[in-house]
């Protein structure tokens, strides 16, 4: 199967007529290679290294003299990234915005990622902002949060998420929402849901609002895995657990039901996997004894997955979605 | 072998993906892209990764469950004959509705099927494992092979390909491990296999097996490198010899390794950009990556970090040099924006995991570089 046996079954089935067949063939065969991903993947990739390498330096040159020859550096940095994104800046809109500026997203990012190392210096240094921690991170936040909608940039977003909920004193990035979070204490468990909850409410008015809709993945998606995963831990803590049940299995339902709007299975997946431990923890902690539980759990586990496996062969069917 | 899924439909599916591409590119119209979905039709239930990884996980635990559920009746003292007979009498049942469900299904590596053949071969291993306890690691690396080359021949599935091939590597180690002569030749052995599966592996042109394929030939230029890579080789050594020194001492050879290292990554890339073949481009800048990492490892001037901040500026000024640069294509490459952002939702999560991390904590302790911007990054590339 190569692109001439395909454009000659497209005339065979006069699909295309032939003239065409032979343009699409010589643009096949004159096409350039893109390098779009690759160039774009090595330059993400550069802004992490290079903004993790120099937040140590800082750190290692702190008591020497050129440490502040490399803040004002980074300063300049920082002010260049935004006044080149200002300068570029499309005008707002509450649909998605295509930049031309091929790397305006890129420097944005950077600029936001350099902001923030610059921030912590200068209240590890001169202690800018004393004890009110808080401020320090609201301000970031406040900001990320703008230049997200002004600009149009999921990552700022999730950057300004990130922001909004270590200043309540949670993780929200997806792979440390169980290590990093310290859900011994239950008023963060009770935070936690609340925040994941308010969260995926943005996403869902902003679907509904139509503003920003493209943002709705991300708050959901940040929002969601937050607050299930917390009232999870409440629910196995056994701390209020009837409360943070009925949050898990409604954000569960609220996933699934998201699937059928958003087209997004990602969320089907969640719902359905945080979905179905939950209801099998609160079924077998009722279970008093261990044979009992042994010999239920053999057919239970046997016939649920089996189920949920049917349910996903058919999941367009059970959730009326057309397509 | 005959081959399980619909070779018909799958060869439909390509030509499809193709239309879609071309239609993208505004090659052929609206209406002759449904005329093409007419005449090309395709019954296959592709659900999409994040349905597939669910089904998956629960055909996994089906499988387990119904396992359990056989040896409940069989299992009597426990010896292995008994758990031949149930692992066999499992395997069977798992090929006959991972058929039964391709069948009628119309699966097509959509989760369940690979869950269930997984199961079978796993279930079609542990006679071996169970009743023949004594043979040596090369024999046992045989057998699976065989199962693993055979499933794969009949259902084209990429972990099988992919274990298919490790196993080889496993058969050729353990039988050059045996002999002195064999340990000092064996990146030698390692790098001229993955050449002969290469070559063997670009022969093969058929679309139903052109996931695996491309899994291989990725597997066996990684290895290829990898055979020839100093540090590997060096620190390879120094394990395989049980050298409890501070430092793996220099090894044979070492002006070649160093000329593999330095010079593989290179034509890599540059065939990957002659052929326009993405696989070895990316390989090359991944093993470009690993050939700096390499040389840093044993001589390096800087700090991790000081390293990690220059690394990362080059790979900016380059990069965005680039962009820049192929603007309007040239040579042949271009920076044209090619098949939808599939993954822009998940770049956002990624910032979010990497970048995000506010740094300044609620507590009074110094904080480490680690809460910086690349929490993940670390001291490691």
């Amino acid at each position: 199967m190569n692109i001439q046996t395909i454009l000659k079954a497209f005339v065979d089935k006069a699909v295309i007529p032939s003239e065409q067949a032979s343009l699409i063939a010589d643009y096949e065969e004159n096409r350039p290679f893109s390098l779009h991903w690759e160039l774009r993947s090595v330059l993400y990739l550069g802004i992490v290294l290079f903004t993790s390498g120099i937040g140590v330096i800082i750190y290692e040159n702190i008591d020497t003299i050129g440490h502040q020859v490399i803040i004002a550096l980074i300063a300049a940095l920082t002010g260049w990234c935004f006044f080149y994104t200002f300068k570029h800046a499309l005008p707002y809109s509450n649909q998605q915005v295509k930049n031309p500026q091929k790397l305006a997203d890129y420097i944005l990012l950077l600029g936001c990622t350099t902001f923030l190392i610059l921030e912590g210096y200068l209240q590890f240094q001169y202690n800018v902002f004393g004890k009110r921690y808080g401020l320090a991170v609201i301000i970031p936040t406040i900001i990320f949060f703008f230049c997200a909608y002004r600009f149009d940039h999921k990552g700022v977003l999730s950057m300004a998420i990130t922001g909004l909920a270590s200043w309540l004193g949670l993780t929200v990035a997806p792979l440390s929402v169980l290590a990093e979070n310290d859900f011994t204490e239950n008023r963060l468990l009770a935070t936690a849901v609340i925040l994941g909850t308010v969260l995926c409410l943005a996403g869902w008015a902003s679907e509904k609002q139509n503003i920003k809709k493209h943002f709705s993945h991300t708050y959901v998606f940040l929002g969601g895995n937050l607050a299930v995963l917390a009232a999870m831990t409440g629910i196995f803590s056994e701390s209020a657990e009837l409360i943070y049940s009925i949050a898990g299995l409604a954000l569960s339902a609220f996933f699934i039901q998201r699937a059928r709007l958003a087209q997004s299975l990602l969320f089907l997946l969640m719902g359905v996997v945080y979905g179905y431990i939950i209801i099998t923890y609160l079924i077998f902690s009722n279970i008093e004894s261990d044979d009992a539980a042994f010999t239920f759990g053999t057919f239970y586990f046997m016939f649920t997955s089996v189920g949920v496996v049917y349910f996903l062969l058919h999941f367009k069917k059970f959730l009326g979605i057309k397509k | 072998m005959k081959k399980a899924y619909n070779e018909t439909w799958i060869d439909n599916l390509h030509i499809l993906n193709t239309a879609d591409h071309w239609l993208e590119k505004k090659l052929i119209s609206q209406e002759q892209h449904e005329t093409a979905k007419k005449a090309f039709p395709e019954k296959f239930y592709r659900p999409g990764i994040f349905v597939k990884i669910g089904l998956f996980i629960f055909a996994l635990i089906a499988c387990s469950f119904a396992s359990g559920f056989v040896s409940l009746f069989l299992i009597g003292n426990g010896a292995g004959e008994n758990v031949s007979v149930i692992s066999l009498i499992c395997m069977v049942g798992f090929i006959f509705f991972l058929e039964h469900l391709i069948k009628n299904n119309g699966l097509y590596h959509s989760g369940v099927d690979n869950a269930l053949l997984y199961a079978a071969m796993g279930a079609a291993v542990v006679p071996f494992v169970s009743l023949f306890d004594n043979l040596e690691g090369w024999q046992y690396c045989m057998i699976m092979f065989a199962f693993t080359f055979a499933a794969t021949l009949r259902y084209a599935d990429m972990i099988t390909a992919a274990s298919a091939f490790l196993l080889l590597y496993g058969v050729l180690g353990n039988v050059m491990m045996k002999f002195p002569i064999g340990k000092a030749i064996l990146p030698f052995a390692v790098m001229a296999l993955s050449a002969v599966i290469y070559s063997l592996v670009r022969k093969e042109k058929s679309t139903y097996y052109q996931r695996c394929t491309k899994l291989t030939e990725i597997l066996s230029l990684a290895t290829f490198y990898l055979g020839g890579n100093y540090l590997i080789v060096r620190e390879g050594n120094a394990l395989l010899n049980d050298l409890n020194l501070p430092f793996a001492p220099q090894i044979h050879f070492a002006p070649l390794f160093y000329l593999f290292t330095l010079s593989i990554p290179i034509v890599y890339i540059y065939f990957g950009l002659r052929k326009k073949d993405r696989i070895l481009l990316i390989l090359g800048l991944v093993a470009f990556a690993l050939s700096v990492y390499t040389y840093r490892h044993y001589f390096s001037p800087f700090t991790p970090a000081q390293e990690l901040a220059i690394a990362g500026m080059f790979m900016i000024i380059v990069s965005a040099a680039l962009i820049k640069y192929l603007h309007t294509p040239r040579h042949g490459l271009s920076d044209e924006q090619e098949g939808k952002r599939r993954l822009g939702n998940l770049e956002a999560i990624l910032v979010a995991q990497h970048l995000g991390q506010t740094p300044v904590e609620g507590n009074n302790v110094e904080f480490g570089g680690g809460n910086f911007g690349g929490g993940g990054a670390g001291e490691t590339y």
